[in-house]
């Protein structure tokens, strides 16, 4: 019985896809961000409040992941950016050829950022390369401080994390301290920012930092 | 769901190399899965026997999962140890400054058809 060498990683054709995506992205001057968390930590929120306070500083293009309906799209849309959705069809992540797909539909040459809000979902999305410079996690206060110990994966393999819903602090058992313990015991280059959306903390060093990344400055 | 996506990833590849090969059956596949990949190995086999029996290239085909440890090199005092718990500190030192040797394998080495 004959033995035929594979030798091959398993997701090397998403992978293939996604360093096409981030050629394509880097040669048009466009960097690129995968945003994920796990469904209702305030994705779309974040992205409707950076994209108003940058309206006149930085464009922004948006391609956004759900299993389905376009609601998310419609509210990113109305905040006032480039918007294509993805529905998955009950896949619980997104794939690089559903992005490239994805990419035909955005007028490229307008946008100097890409934001891709993958599903909410804190396990899959981690294994899938999308074509994105860094990865983004958001985490709210409202699901317990105990995540990143739970979902190592997620938290290893991002470079950014966003705490949100820092206003909901006095109500929830939720002790930030020992999250950061958490999260820089398993990634300590992990850059950190603490925001509200509903109050608006934090979000200005937040979208500096977008700025600062747009324009290739991290 | 995800180890779902990863084996149809797995007959898809293994699918087109056995066509390649003019292979009439593949009888079995040897894959190598980091502890740190998030891939479930019990899972795995339960999906990939579920797609390979929809596959008349694949059906009855066995997975064999060589699993890979999570190991560092610690840059401070130069040992190998393993990483728990995603946690790259070294056991001996202490220090943070780790480098991840292996753990995150997903792939396939090789197959066995007719």
């Amino acid at each position: 019985m004959p033995q035929v060498t594979i030798a091959q990683n398993i997701l090397a054709p998403n992978e293939t896809i996604a360093a096409e995506i981030q050629q394509t992205l880097t040669t048009l001057q466009i960097r690129t961000l995968n945003i994920m968390s796990s469904p209702g930590a305030g994705k779309t929120t974040l992205l409707e409040c950076s994209i108003a306070y940058l309206r006149n500083k930085l464009r922004i293009g948006v391609i956004e992941g759900d299993i389905e309906t376009s609601a998310d799209a419609e509210r990113i849309e109305a905040a006032g950016a480039a918007t294509v959705q993805i529905n998955t069809r009950g896949a619980c992540h997104l794939e690089a050829h559903m992005v490239l797909d994805a990419l035909a539909k955005i007028e490229l040459s307008q946008i100097e950022l890409l934001i891709i809000e993958n599903i909410g979902n804190l396990v899959c999305p981690a294994a899938w390369k999308l074509g994105e410079d860094l990865r983004v996690v958001v985490m709210s206060v409202a699901e317990g401080d105990d995540k990143p110990a739970k979902y190592p994966q997620m938290f290893a393999t991002a470079q950014v994390l966003v705490l949100n819903k820092l206003d909901l602090l006095p109500y929830v058992d939720y002790d930030l301290e020992k999250v950061k313990r958490q999260v820089f015991a398993i990634n300590p280059h992990l850059r950190v920012f603490e925001v509200s959306c509903r109050t608006g903390v934090g979000l200005d060093a937040w979208c500096e930092w977008l700025v600062d990344f747009a324009r290739g400055e991290k | 769901m995800h180890e779902l996506a990863i084996a149809q990833s797995i007959v898809d590849v293994v699918e087109q190399r056995a066509s390649e090969c003019r292979a009439t059956h593949v009888k079995g596949v040897r894959l190598q899965i980091g502890e740190a990949s998030g891939i479930f190995p019990d899972s795995l086999t339960f999906s990939f026997e579920m797609l390979a029996g929809l596959s008349p290239l694949l059906e009855g085909a066995r997975l064999l999962i060589e699993t890979v440890p999570h190991l560092a090199h610690c840059q401070h005092c130069a040992r190998e140890f393993v990483v728990e718990q995603f946690v790259p500190r070294c056991p001996l030192c202490a220090e943070w400054s780790a480098d991840i040797l292996s753990g995150t394998e997903l792939h396939i080495l090789e197959m066995e058809i007719e």
